[in-house]
């Protein structure tokens, strides 16, 4: 069975480029192209689609705005972020949307199309550019601790090394220590990166992330 | 004409001339008062006292055929009529019932002159002879057999004349009062409203921040001179501030310049050449005498336009973040970790739940943002500091953003921002003002080897 795809992006040269490759290749069927939020959103209800192309910035609704009514209404598609930016505080915020995938427009076909069979498949697929550890291909993370997954997970909802150490019991110092071996475990330079590299190798969920204290 | 009704807008010189010619007017209407009834109670004495004379004499000449003289006559000041004053010349005479003159006292010569038939007897009358002098006169009978009069008269010109001129003076008294009274509105009119009206005009016409108020002339009164001096000031102030303007102007001008050609720079040196060099490859693939093999060729080309893209991000990232969409602390906390991996030092930010939750427009967003920027390229370039801290915290509608570095700090007190100006370093004269422009305000403390602490609040 193929994977039903819907692409929503305002710039016509992405969406043929995209576009093209995704008729290309036998297992995917695009099923139909929206050049604005609106759209997108009027086509995501009508369709159903398997999994959704969104760009982030595109006119009437953006696409994490049209991410959150995905996931507010409880459609059926994955939905990947498919843009220019980098930002890795899209990406959170992407994947606090309900996004399953955070793919930069650079992608190469092989990728996009890991990305989109990961998703489909109810994975979470991040491109390697915004979530990657520098210089080095096949990297196996450290497990974390326990306290320490605690702490990221803590830290990664926004709460200050101060606010962590009243929740968890701990000193402050204690947090920022937990961290500094976090960073070292994960390969990552901050919290954010932290995070994602987390999520990349699985050592927390984004169902962990995105649940409500 | 004077509107003294049209308030506010009442003429000066309407209150000038009240001023002035009220108390002129009540003075000369109090003189015209007091001289009237002066007059009537002279008339009155006047009458009584020829009236007096006329029938006591008449009496005496009834009563004693024989006593009567011109001794008794000349002697009159010895009724008790003249006891309390300064004499009043008049005259008396006898005359037969025809009105001619029997016996007269010096000065009546001219009794035929003012003498009338039907002159009331027994009363005292006011009378205008043909010259038009005046006279009380009492004519009263004398009960002798051979019959007559006795006529007492007073002359008001001669009695009376000195009186009279001083009544006389009192119109001159007015225009002379009336005359001082207009050079006194004159010299208001000169001194005050004309110099008042000029300062108005020159204030009218100034432009503020390129003139001053001409010089005044001598003489000048000296509220003028300090409502003049008052003008003078502001309008130096204006000009002062006129300058810092264009100072301030002309900095950020060169600001965009400077920016602009950077940016320029950049692109020349970044995506410029990239995108030239991918024309290459593309060129070399299509020429068919080409060593390599297109696949070789194109893999070039890839690699060269995702060198390209990240370029221009970076790009775009620093012309204006497109990611600060995102919210205050989302952005603040992309920008940290941006700054951080950028100067490879460590970058805490943390915000409070309320300035977490804090909804912002983009524009004071991006403020904030290019505040941190600036204070951790200050932190790094000029205090050497390894790690800062962005701490942000809200009370009521207070927003305070602290940035703390460990770097060396500076002399925060004895800093000269003119100077700093002038050679160009405009840091935190723009994160002064990009905060007055959010209505909020910076404060820098910073002691040599205790780091620097900048904090920046403003209200939501």
């Amino acid at each position: 069975m193929s994977v039903r795809i819907l692409l929503a992006d305002d710039h016509p040269l992405t969406r043929t480029g995209i576009g093209e490759f995704v008729k290309k290749e036998p297992t995917f069927e695009l099923v139909a192209e929206a050049e604005d939020g609106i759209k997108a959103w009027e086509l995501l209800q009508s369709l159903k689609p398997d999994v959704a192309l969104l760009d982030i910035r595109m006119p009437g609704l953006d696409g994490v705005t049209v991410a959150q009514k995905v996931k507010n209404d409880g459609l059926p598609t994955a939905i990947i972020m498919l843009t220019s930016y980098d930002a890795q505080q899209y990406v959170i915020a992407s994947l606090r949307a309900g996004a399953r995938g955070f793919v930069l427009k650079t992608v190469s076909p092989k990728e996009l199309t890991t990305a989109i069979n990961t998703v489909a498949k109810g994975g979470l697929y991040l491109d390697p550019e915004v979530a990657s550890v520098m210089g080095e291909q096949d990297f196996i993370p450290e497990q974390l601790s326990v306290r320490e997954r605690e702490v990221l997970l803590l830290a990664a909802k926004g709460l200050s090394s101060k606010e962590v150490a009243k929740r968890l019991f701990i000193s402050e110092r204690t947090v920022q220590t937990h961290l500094a071996s976090i960073y070292d475990k994960l390969g990552s330079r901050n919290k954010t990166e932290a995070l994602l590299l987390a999520l990349k190798y699985g050592v927390v969920t984004l169902e962990e992330l995105l649940e409500d204290d | 004409m004077f509107s003294f009704f049209a308030r506010p807008r009442s003429h000066f010189l309407a209150f000038l001339l009240c001023a002035l010619i009220l108390p002129s007017a009540t003075v000369v209407l109090v003189a015209v008062f007091s001289m009237l009834s002066q007059e009537r109670a002279m008339e009155a004495a006047v009458s009584s006292y020829v009236q007096d004379l006329a029938e006591s004499m008449s009496y005496h000449l009834s009563s004693d055929t024989d006593a009567w003289t011109f001794q008794m006559l000349s002697d009159f000041t010895r009724y008790p009529f003249f006891s309390w004053g300064p004499s009043i010349p008049g005259w008396v005479a006898l005359t037969d019932h025809n009105g001619k003159v029997i016996l007269a006292s010096p000065g009546a010569s001219n009794i035929n002159a003012i003498w009338k038939p039907d002159l009331p007897v027994g009363q005292a009358v006011r009378i205008t002879d043909k010259k038009g002098a005046q006279y009380t006169l009492a004519v009263y009978p004398v009960k002798r057999p051979s019959g007559g009069y006795v006529v007492a008269a007073v002359s008001w010109s001669n009695l009376l004349g000195g009186l009279v001129s001083v009544i006389r003076l009192w119109p001159v008294l007015i225009i002379l009062i009336t005359l001082t009274s207009f050079v006194s509105i004159r010299l208001l009119w000169t001194k005050l409203v004309i110099p008042l009206q000029a300062l108005v005009a020159e204030i009218d016409s100034m432009t503020l921040g390129t003139d001053v108020p001409d010089e005044l002339e001598d003489g000048t009164i000296m509220e003028i001179e300090s409502v003049h001096d008052a003008l003078m000031r502001s309008a130096q102030a204006a000009i002062e501030r006129d300058n810092l303007r264009n100072s301030y102007v002309k900095d950020v001008v060169r600001a965009q310049e400077q920016e602009r050609l950077d940016m320029a720079r950049e692109i020349h040196d970044g995506p410029l050449q990239d995108v030239t060099a991918l024309l290459q490859q593309i060129h070399m693939t299509l020429d068919e005498d080409d060593d390599e093999s297109a696949e070789v060729r194109i893999r070039r080309a890839e690699i060269i336009a995702k060198s390209v893209v990240r370029e221009l991000r970076a790009l775009c990232d620093e012309l204006a973040p497109p990611w600060m969409d995102l919210g205050l602390s989302e952005a603040v906390t992309e920008l940290a970790e941006r700054l951080s991996q950028g100067y490879d030092i460590q970058i805490v930010s943390d915000f409070d739940d309320a300035s977490r939750e804090l909804d912002i427009d983009n524009e004071k967003i991006l403020s904030l943002l290019r505040i941190i920027q600036e204070a951790v390229s200050n932190a790094v370039r000029h205090g050497g500091a390894s790690e800062v801290h962005i701490h942000f915290r809200m009370s009521g509608n207070l927003v305070t953003m602290m940035i703390a570095d460990n770097g060396k700090g500076f002399d925060a007190a004895n800093i000269n921002h003119e100077t700093l100006r002038v050679e160009g370093h405009r840091g935190l004269a723009s994160m002064t003002e990009r905060m007055s422009l959010m209505g909020g305000s910076v404060r820098i403390n910073s002691k040599l080897g205790k780091g620097t602490n900048i904090i920046a609040s403003f209200r939501v």
